[in-house]
């Protein structure tokens, strides 16, 4: 099956989740778009099952003295659709800076 | 999960949260709420460098919350509706009352429309034995049924979905003939009259031809659009078994195969009820 055609901010949003930027103000903050985007989008992607979100265990919250975060991450399709849009935008790798953990 | 919050959020965004969780469906509520509570807090006590600015916290992220609450609701409503007969029958009806407005507008008037539309529907009328006919005749919509009391109400729930689907259509059609029909008039009055009674017989031909197809591409049952198609058997093997599409009802409520080429053993398409007890857990 052929990976699906994304717009460029769900493709771009796609790029971001593979370079491991995991949740909503992550993403918001590198791609600079704007929150009424990135949320929509990323439940869009979830949707259609190129993204799953699961929530951060308590524990490793509750030790950083932090409430727990929802994390996103690529699924095996997801991950075949972002390849293919960096293949389709290749501005896509050098707008994108690498996560620094 | 319900994420607690090490120090409260800031009222505007309480308030926010308040409002917005009234947009998202019942049973996804709690999860929304956890889920933007903890990022909100995280946008609040991020590192000064990476903090967002006044404008951005207060104009960008309400509208980002709002939009995901309002993208719940229509999703769960898309989901809820699509495909459904009462979807079909409200979207018909705001198309005509669209073309009810324009024809309004391009009339100035209910009086001089409401003398154009009653005395264009008497020509109308006329044409109607002809497209009745037409529609009737080139519609393929025999299908194979067991009777019982419980499908006779079925039966009645169909007729009466396509009798107001139908009756919808041929107003749609006259409306549009009588908006298509206008520019017309300012040239030639004569020839715009007759230009009506072709583009009304066009219009309802073709949306009777539609209305009879999607009739048969509902469920029996709950008239639910079918879905899945999935092709069974080969084409090259016409003569020697059945090919065609197979949909199905996605409540369960049976299958209905389309044959691709009529055949003596397979006329028409079939509608397939499930096997009683089909849907109840295997016991072992």
């Amino acid at each position: 099956m052929s990976p699906p055609r994304l717009s460029h901010s769900a493709a771009l949003i796609l790029k971001a989740l593979s370079l491991g930027y995991c949740f909503g103000f992550d993403v918001m903050e590198v791609t600079g778009l704007p929150s009424g985007t990135v949320y929509p989008a990323l439940r869009r992607l979830e949707r259609d099952e190129l993204v799953q979100s699961k929530w951060e265990p308590e524990q490793d919250a509750s030790a950083n003295q932090r409430p727990a975060r929802r994390y996103y991450q690529l699924t095996r399709e997801g991950k075949a659709a972002a390849l293919a849009a960096t293949e389709r935008y290749p501005l896509l790798a050098r707008l994108l800076p690498e996560k620094h953990s | 999960m319900s994420p607690r919050l090490p120090s409260p959020l800031p009222l505007f965004d309480h308030a926010l949260l308040c409002v917005a969780q009234k947009i998202v469906p019942c049973t996804q509520r709690e999860e929304w709420l956890d889920s933007w509570r903890a990022e909100l807090w995280h946008i609040h006590h991020a590192s000064p460098g990476r903090r967002p600015g006044i404008l951005r916290l207060a104009v960008d992220l309400p509208l980002g919350l709002l939009l995901d609450a309002l993208w719940l609701r229509t999703h769960s409503w898309r989901r809820t509706f699509s495909g459904t007969p009462t979807l079909c029958l409200a979207s018909l009806q705001a198309l005509c009352l669209l073309s009810f407005l324009i024809a309004l507008a391009s009339y100035g008037g209910w009086h001089t429309l409401g003398l154009h539309l009653s005395r264009q529907a008497e020509h109308c009328l006329l044409a109607a034995p002809f497209i009745l006919f037409v529609s009737c005749a080139t519609a393929t919509s025999h299908r194979i049924e067991r009777t019982s009391t419980k499908k006779t109400v079925y039966w009645i729930n169909r007729q009466l979905f396509f009798a107001a689907k139908t009756s919808l259509v041929l107003l749609l059609a006259f409306l549009l003939s009588t908006d298509l029909s206008r520019p017309f008039y300012v040239p030639f009055p004569t020839g715009a009259d007759l230009l009506q009674i072709l583009f009304f017989v066009i219009l309802a031909l073709v949306s009777l031809r539609w209305s009879f197809f999607d009739q048969e591409q509902r469920c029996k049952q709950c008239l639910r659009y079918l879905a899945t198609p999935a092709r069974v058997g080969r084409p090259s093997h016409n003569l020697l078994e059945w090919n065609g599409t197979e949909q199905i009802c996605k409540q369960g409520h049976g299958l209905l195969s389309i044959p691709e080429m009529e055949s003596s053993w397979r006329q028409s398409s079939q509608w397939i009820d499930p096997p009683s007890g089909w849907n109840e857990p295997a016991s072992i």
